[in-house]
């Protein structure tokens, strides 16, 4: 009965009267009531704690439960062979001079072999040279020839462990080297000597063709490694700081840049498109020459010395796009009728594909302004000229950004001239300025992006 | 109707030139019921139509007009052969009506107009709710402009009979909305036109001056540079 509702997880009703709840009953179930008030800590993750607590809430045993009733299970699988015996012997490292004796375990099999781990004590060939030699060779401006044996020494001493060398450099004799100073003349003695003795020195490589070739230690080249570590290790926070926001400036610049590229190739399809289709614009703003740099075109620079810092060579191309673009300003050209069919009049006054979403919008804007219908009752000779005013509008949009780009660059122009002639000023005709504050009401964002987008003209 | 027996499927070429423009009339009229039906929560009884906008038949070259309602309608695709091509139901709600017009002629495509049915008085115009009894009505023109019909519609469209023999009219007067459109359209134009004129000559004016001020630029650098160069 109480296993059923131990499976079951129902509470014991009734101290039900076994011999073990006479034995220790009280204690079972005081146990039972705390067990149930452990929750879970806090950041313990669900499945960790359920290995802790089972469905019963019971707290894992802390004595073995083990009663002996279950099957015992083989503590280790043992061999029926002979146990190999372990001894405790001397035994010599033949690496070490001192032919010091040590203890430790082995098998008794292996007592004959030498110390395994002598071999892994490998010592570097230090190239050696007689007094004769160095003279003729080795002579050095800035070595002497104690100081140099004192380098060889310690190499041979600490296995070209040049860190090491450099720390245990005698300082009282011989003047402080840096550790690329060591290098340097312990590689070039070793070069030298090799080329002499053709000896395998332990810092020549053997190429797969088979001859020696010597390495050569670029002492200028480490120099400037670790001058380079050393800063980058001693940059201040807001170093750190202004480099990541360099580089996060860098991304947007680029980004912007390919965004303008992206745009004047739009813009180069909508000029070839022009000039093949239609005949030439039936507005002509006058300017001609097509090498006299237009407003938006120099703004478009000012604006990339402005942000970029410096002009790249490359953003002069979109800008001098921009000044054949602004001279082509045309309305909306609408599809001719369609051919043979049926049709519904009002299709006629559905703006072309062309126009983008913010001209429709900036049109939208201007009808409403005029108090006109987006969608007027559709006669012929109200959507022929419904046609023709939004044309217009848009024309008149971008005659007005070109305009507000011009006031522009005439304000930039004054302050130039303010700049570089102190004193004196230019006079802007008055009937330029009244726009000026118009655009100056705009965001200043919106009046760069019309002359940064290079598309806007004719979009 | 007796059709004239030369018009062969194969003497279907298309008139060039021919242009036959055919006015219409479509929208939807719309009752509050007053209170919001038990049964089913509808509010209003409403009444989609097409129509022409001269009095004429459309029986002659309209083959059927095929309404699409709204999915919640049981058959939501409804056809109407015969004028008056309308179709009244009940609702509570607003949304697109797709209007077909199949013509006799299976060579000329059938034309889709899109209907918003209205129930509700556009907050702007009118604050009040919708008044029982007084109808509400939206309804729009248009025009189905047959480019170079095949003989046989143009056979068909020139022969209308009229509707009825009384008045035709309609709840809006597009006459009048015409006449006022095109007058908007106009004075907004010519007042465009202007500020287009206006603005050329103010970019004209802007462009001299810059090149004025540039030039002003380059000789106050010239000189300067000269200054320097004799310093």
């Amino acid at each position: 009965m109480a296993d059923i509702r131990d499976i079951l997880d129902i509470e014991q009703p009734a101290q039900e009267i076994t011999r073990d709840s006479i034995i220790h009953g009280d204690k079972v179930r005081k146990k039972y009531a705390t067990a149930k008030t452990v929750k879970r800590p806090e950041g313990m993750h669900r499945e960790v704690f359920a290995l802790l607590c089972n469905d019963n809430k019971e707290l894992p045993p802390l004595l073995p439960t083990d009663t002996g009733k279950a099957y015992k299970e083989k503590k280790a699988r043992l061999g029926m062979r002979k146990v190999r015996k372990w001894v405790w012997a001397p035994f010599t490292n033949p690496a070490r001079k001192d032919h010091a004796v040590f203890y430790h375990w082995k098998r008794a099999a292996d007592e004959a072999k030498e110390y395994p781990f002598a071999q892994f004590n490998k010592q570097v060939s230090i190239p050696t040279y007689s007094e004769s030699e160095y003279n003729q060779y080795l002579k050095c401006e800035d070595w002497s020839q104690a100081e140099t044996d004192h380098l060889m020494d310690l190499c041979q001493r600490f296995d070209l462990r040049f860190i090491v060398i450099h720390d245990r450099w005698d300082r009282a004799a011989f003047r402080d080297r840096s550790v690329e100073d060591l290098k340097e003349r312990y590689y070039n003695i070793s070069a030298i000597l090799s080329k002499l003795k053709t000896n395998p020195w332990s810092n020549t490589i053997t190429t797969p063709g088979g001859e020696k070739r010597i390495y050569q230690y670029d002492a200028e080249h480490e120099r400037k490694r670790k001058e380079q570590l050393q800063r980058l290790f001693e940059r201040t926070q807001e170093q750190i700081e202004e480099e990541q926001m360099l580089l996060a400036e860098l991304k947007k610049i680029e980004a912007r840049k390919r965004e303008r590229e992206r745009k004047t190739q739009d813009l180069q399809k909508l000029i070839s498109r022009a000039d093949s289709g239609a005949p030439a614009s039936q507005i002509n703003n006058g300017d001609g020459a097509p090498g006299t740099p237009t407003a938006a075109a120099n703004l478009a620079r000012r604006h990339d010395k402005k942000f970029h810092k410096k002009k790249l060579p490359t953003q002069q191309r979109p800008a001098r796009v921009v000044e054949n673009v602004t001279v082509e300003w045309s309305g909306i050209r609408f599809p001719e009728a369609r051919g043979a069919g049926v049709g519904l009049r009002s299709q006629r006054m559905k703006l072309p594909p062309g126009v983008g979403q913010r001209k429709t919008k900036a049109i939208e804007h201007e009808l409403r302004q005029l108090n006109i219908e987006l969608a007027p009752t559709p006669t012929e000779d109200i959507c022929k000229h419904f046609n023709e005013l939004r044309s217009d509008l848009a024309l008149s949009i971008d005659l007005k950004n070109a305009l507000a780009s011009y006031e522009f660059e005439l304000q930039a122009l004054r302050h130039q001239y303010e700049a570089v002639n102190p004193g004196k000023t230019l006079v802007i005709p008055a009937s330029l300025c009244s726009s000026v504050a118009e655009a100056d009401t705009k965001p200043v964002g919106e009046i760069i992006d019309v002359v940064g987008s290079p598309s806007m003209p004719n979009n | 109707m007796s059709l004239p027996t030369d018009f062969g499927p194969d003497s279907g070429g298309r008139i060039k030139g021919l242009v036959i423009v055919k006015p219409i009339v479509y929208g939807n009229i719309a009752k509050y019921f007053g209170k919001k039906r038990e049964e089913d929560g509808h509010t209003h009884q409403w009444t989609v139509y097409l129509k022409p906008y001269n009095n004429e038949d459309m029986t002659g070259y309209v083959k059927k007009v095929h309404f699409k309602l709204h999915e919640s309608y049981a058959n939501p695709n409804r056809i109407v052969l015969k004028p008056p091509y309308e179709l009244t139901e009940t609702g509570w709600g607003e949304f697109e009506i797709v209007i077909k017009i199949y013509f006799h002629d299976p060579n000329e495509r059938p034309v889709t107009l899109y209907h918003i049915l209205k129930l509700f008085q556009s907050p702007v115009n009118e604050g009040a709710p919708p008044t029982v009894g007084r109808a509400l009505v939206s309804e729009g023109y248009e025009e189905i402009v047959f480019q170079e019909p095949t003989q046989l519609m143009q056979h068909l469209l020139m022969n209308v009979k009229p509707l009825t023999s009384g008045k035709w009219k309609h709840e809006t007067d597009f006459e009048e909305k015409k006449e006022t459109t095109l007058e908007k359209i106009l004075t907004a134009k010519t007042k465009v036109r202007n500020e287009i004129t206006e603005l050329k000559d103010k970019l004209k004016l802007a462009k001299d001056t810059i090149s004025k001020f540039k030039e002003e630029i380059a000789k106050v650098q010239n000189s300067s540079g000269a200054l320097l160069q004799i310093a």
